[in-house]
C-alpha cells in the first residue's frame, strides 16, 4: 500500500511538473494584461505537435524541441496582435471569451494541420528507469524537472536581477504609475504573450515523449495548468511551481486511490474550494478584482 | 410582440416539418433546444452581465434525470421534463453560493470547474449508466401517438416560442431593468435599492431552467445520452450562439444557435471537398475565429445591426 501510494507520488511530481510549467504562462500573462487566457494550454499542443511531427520526419530531437519552442512563440505572438490587442479596450468578459476563441481556433488548426492520430515522440534520453526510494521514475522525469529547474531559475533571475525584469514588476504593481515613468505597458503585454506561448510550447515538447502528443491534448493540460495556477495564486510565479505539484501529486493519488476517471474531477473540486475559501491561492498576495 | 412572432415561428416550423427530410427536421430540432438553452444564458450574460463557461453541465442534467426517471422508473418524458427543470434549477441554486461570488474571469473559471466535475460526475456514476450513459430512452407520447421526427421539432419549437414569451416579459419588467443596471455595474445597481445577490442567482436557476427543459427534450429525442454529449466543448459552443446572435437579444439566442449549427453542417460538409485532409470537428477552427472576429468587429452580436438600423 505504501509503496504504490509512493509510485502515486512520483507520477504525480512528473505530471506536476508539466502543470507547473502551463501555470507559470497563466501567471505571466494575468500579471502583465489581467487576463486569463484560455488558449494556455494550446501553446503546450502546438509545441509538442510540432517537435513530434519534426521528429517522425528525422531530425534530431534537440532541434525539433528549440523549433517547436520558437513555432509556439511566434504563435503566441501572432494571437497577441491578431484577436487580443485589437480588443484591449474591452470588456472583461469580452476578452475571455476572445481568448475562449483562440483556444477553440488553435485546436481546429491542429486538427487541420496534424489529424486525429497521435503522434510520439522519443525520450531525449535513453536508458533504463530510474529507481528513487522504490518507486520508479521514467528517464524522461529527469528531463521535465530539469526543465521546470532551468525555466522557473530564468524567470526568477529575470524579475529580480534584470532592469527589463524590475520594469515588468514596477508594471504590474501599478500601471498607471509605471507609465508614466516611461515603461511601454503594451510592449510588455505583447512579450507576455510570447513568453507564456514559448514556456508553453516547451511543457508541451519535454511532455510528449510521456503522453504522446494529439491535437486535443491541450485542453487538458489547460485546464490543469489554470487550476495550479489558481491554487497557487495568479499573481504569484512560485505560486505556478507549488500549485503545480500539489495538484500533480493531489490528482494522481486521489486517480490511484478512487479510480483514474475521478482525477480530472479532484482536480476542479480544488479549484472550486480555493476560489471559495481562498481566491488569492496559497502564494497569492491579494485578491485582483478584474 | 415577442408571443405574436413566437406563434408565426411555430406554425413555420408545424409547415415545415412536411416537405423536410427527416434530417433537416433534426437539425431542426436540435436548433430549437440549442436556442432555447441559449435564450436562457442571454438573460444570464448579456442582460445580468455574468458569464457562465458551464452550461452543458445543466443541459446534461435535464437530460439525465428526464432520462433516469424514463428508463429505470417508466415515468413519462413529460414529467421527466418538469422534473429535469426542478432538479437543475437545485443545482444551480446550490451551485449559485459558491460561483456568484465571484466575478468576471474567476465566475469563468468556477462556472467552467463545476461544468467539469458535473461531467465526470456523469463519467462515474455507474447508476446513471457511468461512460455508456443511457440508451432507449422513450419518446415523448400524446396518448398512444410516439412522438416523431416532426413532433420533437415542434415541442421544440413550442417551447423556443414559451421561453421567449417569457424571457421577453421579464426583460421589461422592472426585473430585466434591475439585471440591466447589474451588468452596468453591481455597485451602482445596489445604490439603486437592487438587490443584485439575490437577481443574479434568480437569473442562474432561472437559465439553468431552461437549459434542463432543453436538455430533457434533447433525451428523449435522440433516445441516447452519453456524458460526451455534455462536454465542456458544448458550453463553449452556447457561448458562441450567445455571442454570434448577440449578447442582448432573445431572437439573438435564436438566430445564433441556428448558425452555428447550420454552419457547423456546411462546413462539415464541404471544406474537406477542398482540404481531403480536413477529419474530425474541424469546423471548431472556424467558429472560434468568427467568435474572435465578431468580438472584435461586432462585440454586441449579428443582432445589433438590426435594432441600430431600427433606431436610427
Amino acid at each position: 500500500m505504501m509503496a504504490s501510494l509512493w509510485q502515486y507520488v512520483l507520477a504525480g511530481v512528473v505530471v506536476g511538473a508539466i502543470y507547473a510549467l502551463i501555470a507559470a504562462g497563466f501567471v505571466l500573462i494575468y500579471q502583465v494584461t489581467g487576463l486569463i487566457n484560455f488558449a494556455q494550454g494550446e501553446f503546450a499542443m502546438i509545441g509538442a505537435m510540432t517537435a513530434a511531427s519534426l521528429a517522425t520526419n528525422g531530425m534530431r530531437p534537440l532541434e525539433a524541441a528549440a523549433i517547436a519552442v520558437a513555432v509556439a512563440a511566434v504563435t503566441g505572438a501572432v494571437c497577441y496582435v491578431l484577436a487580443i490587442r485589437p480588443a484591449r479596450a474591452s470588456t472583461g468578459v469580452t476578452l475571455i471569451f476572445i481568448t475562449l476563441g483562440l483556444d477553440v481556433a488553435l485546436r481546429g488548426l491542429g486538427l487541420f494541420v496534424w489529424g486525429t492520430n497521435p503522434l510520439s515522440l522519443n525520450a531525449f534520453s535513453g536508458g533504463a528507469s530510474i529507481s528513487v526510494f522504490g518507486g520508479v521514475l521514467p528517464p524522461q522525469a529527469l528531463w521535465v524537472l530539469l526543465t521546470d529547474v532551468v525555466v522557473f531559475g530564468a524567470l526568477y533571475v529575470f524579475f529580480r536581477h534584470t532592469y527589463a525584469g524590475t520594469a515588468v514588476r514596477a508594471a504590474v504593481a501599478n500601471p498607471p504609475i509605471a507609465s508614466t515613468f516611461g515603461i511601454p505597458l503594451r510592449t510588455f503585454a505583447f512579450w507576455s504573450f510570447v513568453a507564456a506561448a514559448a514556456i508553453g510550447g516547451l511543457g508541451g515538447v519535454v511532455v510528449a515523449p510521456i503522453t504522446s502528443a494529439t491535437y486535443d491534448m491541450g485542453l487538458t493540460l489547460g485546464l490543469a495548468g489554470f487550476v495550479a495556477a489558481v491554487l497557487g495564486g495568479l499573481d504569484s510565479l512560485p505560486g505556478a511551481l507549488v500549485g503545480g505539484f500539489v495538484l500533480g501529486i493531489v490528482e494522481k493519488v486521489a486517480g490511484g486511490l478512487l479510480s483514474t476517471g475521478w482525477e480530472e474531477g479532484v482536480g476542479f473540486l480544488i479549484l472550486v474550494l480555493v476560489l471559495v475559501l481562498r481566491p488569492q491561492g496559497l502564494l497569492g498576495r491579494a485578491v485582483r478584482r478584474a | 410582440m415577442y408571443g405574436r412572432i413566437g406563434l408565426v415561428l411555430i406554425a413555420l416550423v408545424a409547415a415545415l416539418v412536411w416537405f423536410l427530410p427527416s434530417y433537416y427536421t433534426g437539425l431542426l430540432t436540435q436548433i430549437g433546444l440549442y436556442a432555447l438553452v441559449t435564450i436562457g444564458l442571454n438573460l444570464f450574460m448579456g442582460y445580468a452581465g455574468q458569464v457562465s463557461l458551464g452550461h452543458a453541465a445543466f443541459f446534461g442534467i435535464g437530460a439525465y434525470t428526464s432520462a433516469a426517471l424514463a428508463v429505470k422508473a417508466h415515468v413519462t418524458p413529460w414529467a421527466g421534463m418538469i422534473a429535469g427543470a426542478i432538479v437543475a434549477a437545485l443545482i444551480a441554486y446550490a451551485l449559485s453560493f459558491v460561483a456568484l461570488r465571484l466575478r468576471e474571469n474567476l465566475l469563468a473559471l468556477a462556472t467552467l470547474a463545476l461544468g467539469i466535475v458535473i461531467n465526470v460526475v456523469f463519467n462515474q456514476w455507474e447508476f446513471i449508466g457511468g461512460s455508456s450513459g443511457f440508451k432507449d430512452i422513450p419518446p415523448f407520447a400524446i396518448g398512444s401517438f410516439a412522438f416523431d421526427q416532426r413532433a420533437d421539432a415542434i415541442l421544440a419549437w413550442v417551447l423556443v416560442a414559451a421561453g421567449i414569451w417569457f424571457a421577453g416579459n421579464l426583460v421589461r419588467s422592472t426585473f430585466g431593468r434591475a439585471l440591466i443596471a447589474i451588468s452596468a455595474g453591481e455597485l451602482g445597481a445596489q445604490a439603486l435599492a437592487v438587490d443584485a445577490e439575490r437577481l443574479k442567482r434568480q437569473t442562474f436557476v432561472l437559465s439553468a431552467v431552461f437549459a434542463g427543459v432543453a436538455g430533457s427534450v434533447y433525451a428523449s429525442q435522440q433516445s441516447y445520452i452519453d456524458p460526451g454529449s455534455f462536454s465542456f466543448l458544448l458550453s463553449v459552443n452556447f457561448v458562441l450562439m450567445s455571442v454570434i446572435g448577440g449578447l442582448r437579444s432573445l431572437w439573438g439566442a435564436v438566430i445564433g444557435a441556428a448558425i452555428v449549427v447550420v454552419l457547423g453542417q456546411l462546413l462539415q460538409a464541404y471544406v474537406p471537398v477542398f482540404l481531403p485532409s480536413a477529419r474530425g470537428d474541424f469546423q471548431q477552427f472556424f467558429l472560434g475565429v468568427i467568435l474572435i472576429a465578431m468580438l472584435i468587429l461586432l462585440p454586441r452580436g449579428i443582432t445589433s445591426r438590426f435594432s441600430e438600423a431600427r433606431s436610427a
